[in-house]
């Protein structure tokens, strides 16, 4: 991404406001996934985690580097109904914590209007330049 | 084949562009959901550096504004590579290219209109 003339201020919060999309793309598929016991190989769902990056230059915004799965223990639950349990009759849930989810997701609304925020704070501050040529 | 290097030969050229690239974002964001739509650009800003010479003069006819489709960007899962925050970023930017060159062209017509009012 070229950010060496005047409007990079725009290009980085639209990359920010791309990324925190991005995330909560990520965040709403963990919440639909809470209850997904097989993720159709047989294993149940993991929670998956959007990876930043920097863009390599100095100030080049931000990008998506990998949509990374949580490799933390699974919980296993008692239901010995359910299609999908063991021998014993525990069934491996996917490692989804909701309350954990709904944190993040507040957290990335709160970054994308804070990309917003600044695109337009920094599109007032072009509009003042720009009142010097009346 | 006359060059250009009047001032408001150049603008008038740019604010063609700008037109016309706000007519390309139109585009793309009408088609946000068609499956294998890929977005347009305006090329503009690329050939005017390569058409304009040491004195600053250029052919008209050489920055004409282009449309093209850009080949790099990341294509969504229905074959559709428009981003809504990308073409609202566009957007922005050719609503503050605009206001620079309508002001630029007001400042130029005033001065005019001073000279022509000299007494």
């Amino acid at each position: 991404m070229e950010v060496n003339n005047s409007f990079g201020p725009i290009d980085i919060a639209i990359s920010g406001m791309q990324a925190q999309n991005k995330s909560m793309g990520v965040i709403s598929s963990n919440v639909a996934n809470a209850q997904s016991t097989d993720n159709g190989q047989g294993q149940p769902y993991r929670r998956l985690e959007a990876i930043f990056k920097a863009d390599d230059d100095d100030m080049g915004g931000v990008t998506l580097e990998e949509i990374a799965a949580d490799m933390s223990e699974l919980p296993r639950i008692l239901r010995p109904g359910h299609p999908d349990a063991d021998e014993q009759g525990y069934v491996t849930m996917p490692n989804v914590d909701l309350p954990v989810e709904m944190v993040n997701l507040t957290m990335a609304t709160r970054a994308y209007q804070a990309n917003v925020a600044v695109l337009k704070r920094y599109q007032r501050m072009v509009e003042t330049t720009l009142e010097l040529l009346r | 084949m006359s060059k250009i290097s009047n001032i408001v030969d150049f603008l008038e050229a740019g604010m063609k562009a700008e037109s016309l690239r706000q007519q390309a974002i139109t585009n793309n964001v009408a088609n946000m959901q068609t499956p294998g739509y890929r977005r347009i650009d305006v090329n503009f800003e690329q050939l005017l550096v390569k058409a304009m010479d040491s004195r600053g003069a250029a052919e008209l006819d050489k920055i004409t504004p282009q449309i093209y489709q850009p080949q790099q960007t990341p294509v969504g899962a229905n074959g559709n590579d428009v981003n809504l925050e990308g073409e609202v970023g566009e957007m922005v930017k050719n609503t503050l290219r605009h206001k620079a060159y309508v002001r630029l062209l007001n400042k130029k017509y005033l001065q005019m209109e001073a000279a022509i009012n000299v007494r």
